[in-house]
C-alpha cells in the first residue's frame, strides 16, 4: 500500500520530471569524472578566459581549462558533499528530535529548549559559525552545513512526533506496558517516517544550495578541488568576458536543486492531501420518484422537489442526497433525523444554498418564500436570504470568527441587508442578544467569541439569525456540541423563537429523542433519501418504516430493561459513492425480500400527512395493529 | 463577607502581576535574556573551539613568535578560561567588541559602519516581498478555491517550486547577467542612488516572495474552509466582504508567524547578496574576516546577527500577541 | 477479582494563573466484579480521573490502589488495569494490523511462540464478536464500531482485572452503540471484570452500572447504587442531569415548557480555573442561594466536608435529612470557638 503511494508520486507530471532530473544528475555524478576527468583538468596556457566556442561550449577559465567539462565533473563532488551534509543533519536532527520522548521529562525539556533557541537562527548563520569553528575547507563545510540543518530537522521531528504521541494509540500502548523506546520504534517513527523522508529530500536540495553558496564565498571547497559553487565564484569574476563561465555552473546547481525540491514537494503533496482527480463525467440525470408535495394549504416557506446533491470523488459522483422532496410551512417545526452519513446536513446546506463548488445541487423545484433559488442569480437572492433565512450550525466554537467581536459579527448582517449604519446596527445586535436572553448584552457584544461559553455562543448564533425577520431557521445539530444540561435551554430558545416570530424551523439532529420532543413533524433520512415523513405525534404510535422503528428502539432511556440486551441494527449504512440498487436499507432490514434488493421504493402517502418509502409499509402496519 | 473582600492596595498589586500582558512580557523578555546569553557564550566558545592557536592561524606561520605572543596577551588568550569568559561577558555588556586583527580598528566601529547597508537591504526586501506575496497569494487562493481552475493552481505551484529552488546568489548572478551585463541598466557592483539597490533587493526578494505567496494561498484556503466563513456566507455577505473582513485577517495572523522566519532568513540572505554585489555590509565583512581569520570581527558580527535575529523574533511575537484577541488571556 | 480504589486523588495541570485542578480530592471505589458508572458533563474531570488510574495523567495528591497495591508500583509488563478510549479513530495505530495491535498488549511471557500468540489474538477477536479472519486488516478498513471492538480486544489481551471504559460509545452512531454495549456487558459478566464506565449519557450508564458516581467540576458530588441514585437523587446537580436525560424521552407528549422548571437561570457554566467558593454548584443550584436567599452556607462552606455522613455521600448541605447534619456541624463550630 505504501509503495503504491510512492508510485503515485512518480506518475504525476512533476514527479516524473523530478525523477528524470534526479536520474540525470546521479548518472552524471557517477560517470562524468570517469569520462571527462582528464579533459576537465587539462591546462591550456594558450587559450585562457575564452568565450563559448565549438571546442569549449562554455568557454575556458583563467588557466584555459574547459568550463563545460569542469561543470560536469564537479557534479560528483557537489552531490556527494550535499548528501553527506544532509545525512548528517537528518541523523543528528532525528536523534535530537526524538530524544525528548525517550529521555526523562526534565532532560527532554532542556533538549527542546536548546532546539528552540537554535532554530531561531537562520541556517546560514549557523553555517558561518561552524565554518569558523571547524576551519575553512571541505570537511569543515560538511560539518557546518550538517549541524546547521540539524536544529530545523529536530524541530520538525519533534513537532511530528508530539502529534503522534498525543494520540490515543500511544496512550493505549503505554497502558499496555510498552516501553518508551519501543513506542518510539513501533508507533512513532513509522507514523512520521514519510514526512521525514520527504523533508530529508528537500533538505538535500537545500544542502546542495548551501554548499554552492559556501564554496562561492570561498569558505567551502578549496582549490585544487572544485564544486559548482567554486566554479561559480571563479566564473563571476569574468562575467563581462565570458558570462557562460558563471551561468553554466549556475544552471547545474539549479537543475540539481530543483530535482531534489520537486521530488520532495510532489511527494509531500501526494502523501499529504489527496487532491482527487478532476473529471467525474457528467452527472446522471435522475427523474423524481417521490410523490409531489401536497399543494393545498398555505404557500410553503420552503418547497423542495427531487433534490440531489453530488460531489465528485475519485472519478465518480458521490451522492449524499438522492432525490428528496418535502415542504416546510410557515410556523412549522420540522425535524430531520438520521445517522451520520444519511445526508441530513448536506440537505440543510443545499436548501440554504451553501453547497460550494465542486458540489452540484439539482432539483426540480427549490423555492424559498416563493422564490426559485436555483434559477435566481445569487446577487438578487442575497437580501432575501440574508434577512429571511437564519442558520444555526453545529459547533458554535468554530462558527464565529475568532478575531472579531461578537456584537460586530451580528451587526454586520444589519449593515449589509438593512442599510443600517455602524451605530444603529450595533444597537440592534445588542437588542438581539438580549432577545436570546444573554445577560449584560451590551458588555457581551464587545467581547470576542472565546470569552463566551458554548451555550452562550449558540444563543448568539440564534440571535444573529434574528437580526432580520426570519421566515425559516435551519438549525444543524445545534445541541450536539453542548452539555446535556445546556441542550434543553437551546431547544427551548428555538421553540420560543418560533412562537414569537412565527418562523418555521428545520431542526437537524442525529438524536431521535431530541427531534421527537421538539418538533411537530419529522423527516427520517437514510442514505440520502427521506424514508419516512410523519407527524411527531405518530412517531411512537404508528411508525411504518423499519428503519424508523429501529432508530426508536436502539436509543436506551431511563426505562430500558437492564436485564435484556440492547437493541442494535446490524451492519452499517452504505457509503454515498456505493449506494446499492433497490432499497438502501435492505441489507440491514429484517423484512427485506427480493424486491427490496432490486427496486428502490418511492416515498408515498400512506395516511394523512404521513409518507413512507417501504415496500412493506402496509404489512407491517397491519401487523402492528393486529399485535 | 471578609473572606470575599480583599484590601484595595493588595488587589491592585496582585492585579499588576495577574495582568496577562505583564506576565507575557516578563516571560518573553526572560526568554530573550537567556537566548542572548546563549549567543554571547557561543561567540565566546567559537574562538576557543578554533583548532590550534587562533592568533598563529591569523598571523600566518611566518609571523615572529613575539608578535604572536603580544597579540595573545592583548586578546587575553593566556588567562584562565573563567577569567576570559568573565572579561568577554563584561566587555560585551559595555559595548566593547575588541579590535580587528587586520585593520586595528575597534570592531564596534566597523560593525557600526557596515550595519546600515545590511539593514537597509533586508528592510527594503522585506517590504517588497510583502507587497508582492500577500496580494498574489490571496488572488490565487480566491481563484483556485474549491478545486476551481486546476490549471492555474498547477502553474502557480510549479512556478513557485522552481523559483524557490533558485538561491538568492544564483538569482543575483542571473540578474547581473541580464540587467547589468547584457542590458546595462544597472551597475554590476557598487554604484550610488536607488539604482544600486534594485538588483540586490530583487535577488533577495523573488525567492521568498514565491514561498510566502504559496503559504498565503494555503492559509487563505484553509481559512476559507472554516466554519466561520460558512457562517459569513450564511449571512449572505458579498464575496469581497467575506474575503476582506473574515478570511484575510485570519490568514494574515497565521502568515505573520512566518514573517519572523522570513526576516531572519533575509538577514542571512544578505551575506551572499552583499558578496555578489560587493556591498560593504556585515555579510561581506564577515566572509572576508573568516577568510582572513580576523576572529574578533567575526565574533562581533556573529553577536550582532544573533541579537538582530532575536530582536526580530521578539517583535513578531509581540505583534502577534497584540493582534490575536485570543492571546489576551481572559480576565478573572 | 479486584477492587480499584481512588484515595483522595487530585490531578493538577499548569501553574500560576493557568493552574487547573481537574480532579480535586476524589475518593471512589470500584468494587470487585462490579461496574461503576461515572457521569458528568465535559470538563468535569471524569476522563482525567480515568487517565490518572492508568498513569496517563499526573497524580498530584493521593493514590490509586488496586487490590492493596499502589498502581504506580505495578510491574510494567503486567498491567491488570486496562483502558478503552473514546475515539476509535485515534486509538488504533493506522499502520499496524489489528492483530499486531492486539498482540502488542499481550504479556510477553504468555502464549509462547508465534502460533500461540496468533491463536490467542483470534480468540480475543472472537470474544468481541469480530471475525478472526480480519486479523490482518488495517484499522482504516474497519468501521467505528468494529474498531472499538478491536480496542476492547486489545484491552482484554492484557489479562486485566479492571477495565476503564472512557466514553467508548460517544463517537459511534446510535444504531451500533447497542451492539458494543452488549458485548461489553457480556464480557464483564462472563469474566467477572471490575469496570469503571465513563459516559455523559445517563441512560447508558444506568443500563450498565451497579453503582453511579456523579462528577461536577472535579469533585464527586454523589455516589450510590444505580437505581437508588436515579430514584432518589440527593444532589441537585444529579436531579438536573436526570431531568435533562428524561425530558428527551418522556417529553414526547409534554409541551417543552416543562423543561424550564428545574432551571433557575441560564447561568454560565463555571470556570474550572476559578471554581466558585463554598458549594461549586451554588451559581446554578435550584435549591441554593439563587432561590433561597437565606442559604448563605452554600457560598461559605464546602459541602464536601461531612459528605460521608449524608445519604449517597452527597456534597450538598440540603440533602434529605441533611439539615439535621448541618445543625450538628454548626454546633461544632460554635463549640470550637
Amino acid at each position: 500500500m505504501r509503495s503504491r503511494r510512492w508510485m503515485r508520486v512518480v506518475t504525476t507530471p512533476s514527479g516524473a520530471v523530478a525523477v528524470a532530473l534526479l536520474v540525470l544528475v546521479i548518472g552524471l555524478a557517477i560517470l562524468a569524472p570517469i569520462i571527462w576527468g582528464d579533459a576537465a583538468s587539462e591546462v591550456n596556457d594558450s587559450a585562457p578566459v575564452q568565450g563559448p566556442s565549438s571546442a569549449h561550449w562554455a568557454g575556458t577559465d583563467a588557466l584555459g581549462r574547459d568550463i563545460f567539462y569542469r561543470v560536469l565533473v564537479a557534479t560528483r563532488l557537489s552531490i556527494e558533499l550535499a548528501v553527506m551534509a544532509s545525512l548528517l543533519g537528518v541523523v543528528v536532527g532525528t536523534v535530537v528530535g526524538t530524544a525528548p520522548s525517550v529521555l526523562p521529562r526534565w532532560a527532554g525539556r532542556w533538549v527542546s529548549s536548546a532546539v528552540n533557541i537554535a532554530v531561531a537562527f537562520p541556517s546560514l548563520l549557523l553555517v558561518l559559525f561552524f565554518a569558523v569553528v571547524f576551519g575553512v575547507g571541505t570537511t569543515g563545510a560538511v560539518l557546518a552545513i550538517g549541524l546547521a540543518f540539524a536544529p530545523g530537522f529536530a524541530r520538525l521531528t519533534q513537532t511530528l512526533s508530539a502529534a503522534v504521541v498525543g494520540r490515543d494509540f500511544v496512550a493505549a500502548a503505554r497502558v499496555a506496558g510498552v516501553g518508551r523506546l519501543r513506542i518510539l520504534v513501533r508507533h512513532v517513527l513509522p507514523n512520521i517516517g514519510e514526512p521525514l523522508v520527504v523533508n530529508a529530500t528537500i533538505n538535500a536540495g537545500q544542502a546542495l544550495l548551501a554548499f554552492a553558496g559556501l564554496s562561492f564565498l570561498g569558505i567551502g571547497v578549496q582549490a585544487p578541488s572544485y564544486d559548482w559553487g567554486r566554479l561559480l565564484g571563479e566564473g563571476l569574476t569574468q562575467i563581462y568576458v565570458n558570462p557562460a563561465a558563471a551561468l553554466a555552473p549556475a544552471v547545474a546547481v539549479v537543475i540539481a536543486g530543483l530535482a531534489f525540491n520537486l521530488l520532495g514537494e510532489t511527494a509531500a503533496a501526494v502523501i499529504g492531501v489527496r487532491t482527487g482527480p478532476t473529471r467525474s463525467g457528467p452527472l446522471p440525470a435522475t427523474p423524481g420518484r417521490d410523490e409531489p408535495i401536497d399543494a393545498s394549504g398555505d404557500q410553503p416557506v420552503l418547497a423542495v422537489e427531487n433534490l440531489h446533491v453530488a460531489f465528485p470523488r475519485d472519478g465518480r459522483w458521490a451522492t449524499p442526497v438522492r432525490g428528496i422532496s418535502f415542504a416546510v410551512r410557515p410556523g412549522e417545526f420540522v425535524g430531520v433525523v438520521g445517522e451520520s452519513g444519511s445526508g441530513k446536513s448536506v440537505t440543510a446546506l443545499a436548501v440554504s444554498r451553501l453547497i460550494e463548488h465542486p458540489g452540484v445541487v439539482t432539483a426540480d423545484r427549490l423555492d424559498f418564500a416563493g422564490v426559485p433559488m436555483l434559477s435566481t442569480p445569487e446577487r438578487e437572492l442575497r437580501p432575501l436570504l440574508g434577512t429571511s433565512l437564519a442558520m444555526v450550525f453545529q459547533d458554535p466554537t468554530t462558527s464565529f470568527n475568532p478575531t472579531r467581536r461578537v456584537g460586530r459579527q451580528l451587526a454586520e448582517v444589519a449593515e449589509q441587508h438593512q442599510d443600517l449604519r455602524r451605530g444603529p446596527a450595533l444597537a440592534r445586535a445588542v437588542d438581539r442578544l438580549r432577545a436570546v436572553r444573554i445577560a449584560a448584552a451590551e458588555r457581551r457584544a464587545g467581547q470576542y467569541p472565546h470569552e463566551f461559553s458554548g451555550g452562550m455562543r449558540q444563543r448568539a448564533m440564534i440571535g444573529m439569525g434574528l437580526m432580520g425577520t426570519p421566515k425559516l431557521v435551519i438549525a444543524d445539530e445545534p445541541t450536539t456540541a453542548l452539555d446535556v444540561t445546556v441542550q434543553g435551554q437551546i431547544l427551548r430558545l428555538l421553540s420560543e423563537v418560533r412562537a414569537e416570530t412565527d418562523a418555521a424551523i428545520l431542526l437537524i439532529s442525529h438524536d431521535i429523542t431530541v427531534v421527537a420532543q421538539t418538533c411537530s413533524r419529522i423527516l427520517v433520512m437514510y442514505a440520502g433519501r427521506i424514508v419516512e415523513d410523519l407527524p411527531a405525534a405518530d412517531l411512537t404510535r404508528t411508525p411504518r418504516h423499519p428503519y424508523t422503528k429501529a432508530l426508536l428502539a436502539v436509543v436506551p432511556d431511563l426505562a430500558t430493561d437492564r436485564e435484556q440486551p440492547l437493541v442494535a441494527i446490524a451492519g452499517r449504512p452504505p457509503a454515498p459513492e456505493q449506494i446499492p440498487a433497490g432499497c438502501a436499507f435492505a441489507a440491514r432490514c429484517p423484512l427485506a425480500d427480493e424486491r427490496c434488493r432490486t427496486d428502490d421504493p418511492a416515498l408515498v402517502q400512506v395516511a394523512q400527512l404521513h409518507r413512507v418509502a417501504c415496500w412493506h409499509a402496509d404489512d407491517q402496519h397491519d401487523q402492528g395493529t393486529m399485535g | 463577607m471578609t473572606a470575599e473582600l480583599s484590601s484595595p492596595g493588595r488587589a491592585s498589586a496582585a492585579q499588576g502581576l495577574r495582568n496577562p500582558w505583564v506576565a507575557f512580557l516578563i516571560r518573553r523578555l526572560s526568554w530573550l535574556v537567556v537566548s542572548l546569553w546563549v549567543v554571547v557564550t557561543a561567540a565566546f566558545l567559537m574562538i576557543q573551539l578554533v583548532p590550534g592557536d587562533p592568533v598563529r592561524a591569523a598571523l600566518g606561520t611566518s609571523a615572529p613568535a613575539e608578535l604572536v605572543q603580544a597579540r595573545r596577551e592583548s586578546l587575553g588568550l593566556d588567562d584562565p578560561l573563567p577569567t576570559q569568559y568573565w572579561n568577554h561577558l563584561r566587555s560585551v555588556l559595555t559595548g566593547d567588541f575588541g579590535t580587528s586583527m587586520t585593520t586595528d580598528l575597534p570592531v564596534s566601529q566597523l560593525v557600526g559602519d557596515r550595519l546600515p547597508t545590511t539593514v537597509t537591504l533586508a528592510a527594503l526586501s522585506f517590504v517588497v516581498i510583502i507587497l508582492i506575496a500577500v496580494p498574489l497569494g490571496v488572488t490565487i487562493a480566491v481563484l483556485t478555491r474549491g478545486a476551481r481552475w486546476r490549471g492555474g493552481e498547477l502553474a502557480f505551484t510549479s512556478a513557485s517550486v522552481v523559483v524557490a529552488a533558485i538561491p538568492e546568489f544564483l538569482l543575483a548572478v542571473g540578474l547581473v547577467y541580464v540587467f547589468a551585463v547584457t542590458l546595462g541598466w544597472f551597475p554590476v557592483a557598487g554604484g550610488d542612488g536607488m539604482g544600486a539597490w534594485v538588483l540586490p533587493v530583487a535577488s533577495l526578494s523573488i525567492g521568498p516572495a514565491a514561498v510566502i505567496a504559496r503559504i498565503v494561498r494555503v492559509e487563505v484556503l484553509a481559512v476559507l474552509g472554516q466554519d466561520f466563513v460558512r457562517t459569513a456566507r450564511a449571512k449572505r455577505l458579498p464575496p469581497w466582504r467575506i474575503y476582506a473582513r473574515h478570511a484575510l485577517p485570519n490568514a494574515l495572523t497565521a502568515t505573520l508567524t512566518l514573517t519572523g522566519l522570513l526576516l531572519t532568513g533575509l538577514v542571512a540572505g544578505t551575506v551572499l547578496v552583499e558578496n555578489v554585489f560587493a556591498l560593504q555590509g556585515l555579510g561581506s565583512t564577515i566572509v572576508q574576516s573568516i577568510l582572513q581569520k580576523d576572529y574578533p570581527v567575526v565574533q562581533g558580527i556573529v553577536l550582532v546577527y544573533g541579537a538582530l535575529v532575536l530582536l526580530v523574533n521578539l517583535v513578531v511575537d509581540l505583534v502577534l500577541a497584540a493582534l490575536d484577541p485570543r492571546s489576551t488571556i481572559r480576565e478573572a | 477479582m479486584s477492587e480499584l480504589r481512588f484515595e483522595h486523588v487530585s490531578v493538577r495541570y499548569g501553574s500560576g494563573r493557568a493552574a487547573l485542578t481537574a480532579v480535586d480530592h476524589v475518593s471512589l471505589t470500584v468494587p470487585s466484579g462490579q461496574v461503576v458508572g461515572l457521569v458528568g458533563e465535559s470538563g468535569s474531570g471524569k476522563s482525567t480521573l480515568a487517565r490518572a488510574a492508568v498513569g496517563l495523567s499526573p497524580v498530584a495528591e493521593g493514590r490509586v490502589v488496586l487490590e492493596g497495591t499502589d498502581v504506580r508500583r505495578l510491574p510494567r509488563r503486567h498491567r491488570p488495569l486496562q483502558m478503552v478510549f473514546q475515539d476509535p479513530y485515534s486509538s488504533l495505530d493506522p499502520r499496524m494490523t489489528i492483530g499486531q495491535s492486539v498482540a502488542e498488549a499481550m504479556p510477553r511471557a504468555a502464549h509462547g511462540g508465534r502460533r500461540g500468540r496468533r491463536l490467542e489474538v483470534a480468540r480475543l477477536l472472537e470474544l468481541v464478536n469480530l471475525d478472526p479472519e480480519r486479523v490482518d486488516m488495517l484499522p482504516g478498513e474497519l468501521s467505528g464500531g468494529q474498531r472499538q471492538r478491536v480496542a476492547l480486544a486489545r484491552a482484554l489481551a492484557g489479562r486485566p482485572e479492571v477495565i476503564i471504559a472512557d466514553e467508548i460509545t460517544s463517537a459511534l452512531d446510535v444504531s451500533v452503540q447497542g451492539a458494543l454495549l452488549n458485548v461489553v456487558r457480556g464480557l464483564q459478566r462472563e469474566l467477572g471484570l471490575s469496570m469503571l464506565f465513563i459516559s455523559h449519557n445517563l441512560a447508558v450508564v444506568r443500563y450498565l452500572s451497579d453503582v453511579i458516581a456523579v462528577m461536577y467540576l472535579g469533585r464527586i458530588v454523589e455516589v450510590g447504587p444505580t437505581l437508588d441514585v436515579l430514584s432518589r437523587p440527593q444532589h441537585p446537580y444529579t436531579r438536573d442531569l436526570l431531568a435533562a436525560a428524561s425530558h428527551t424521552r418522556h417529553g414526547l407528549d409534554d409541551p417543552l415548557v416543562s423543561i424550564a422548571d428545574a432551571e433557575p437561570a441560564d447561568a454560565e457554566p463555571a470556570d474550572p480555573h476559578h471554581p466558585p467558593a463554598g458549594c461549586r454548584y451554588h451559581p446554578h443550584c435550584p435549591i441554593g442561594p439563587l432561590v433561597h436567599a437565606d442559604r448563605r452556607i452554600c457560598v461559605s462552606a464546602d459541602p464536601a466536608e461531612g459528605a460521608e455522613q449524608r445519604p449517597h455521600h452527597a456534597a450538598c448541605h440540603f440533602t434529605e435529612g441533611g439539615e439535621h447534619l448541618l445543625n450538628r456541624e454548626e454546633d461544632r463550630h460554635v463549640r470550637g470557638h
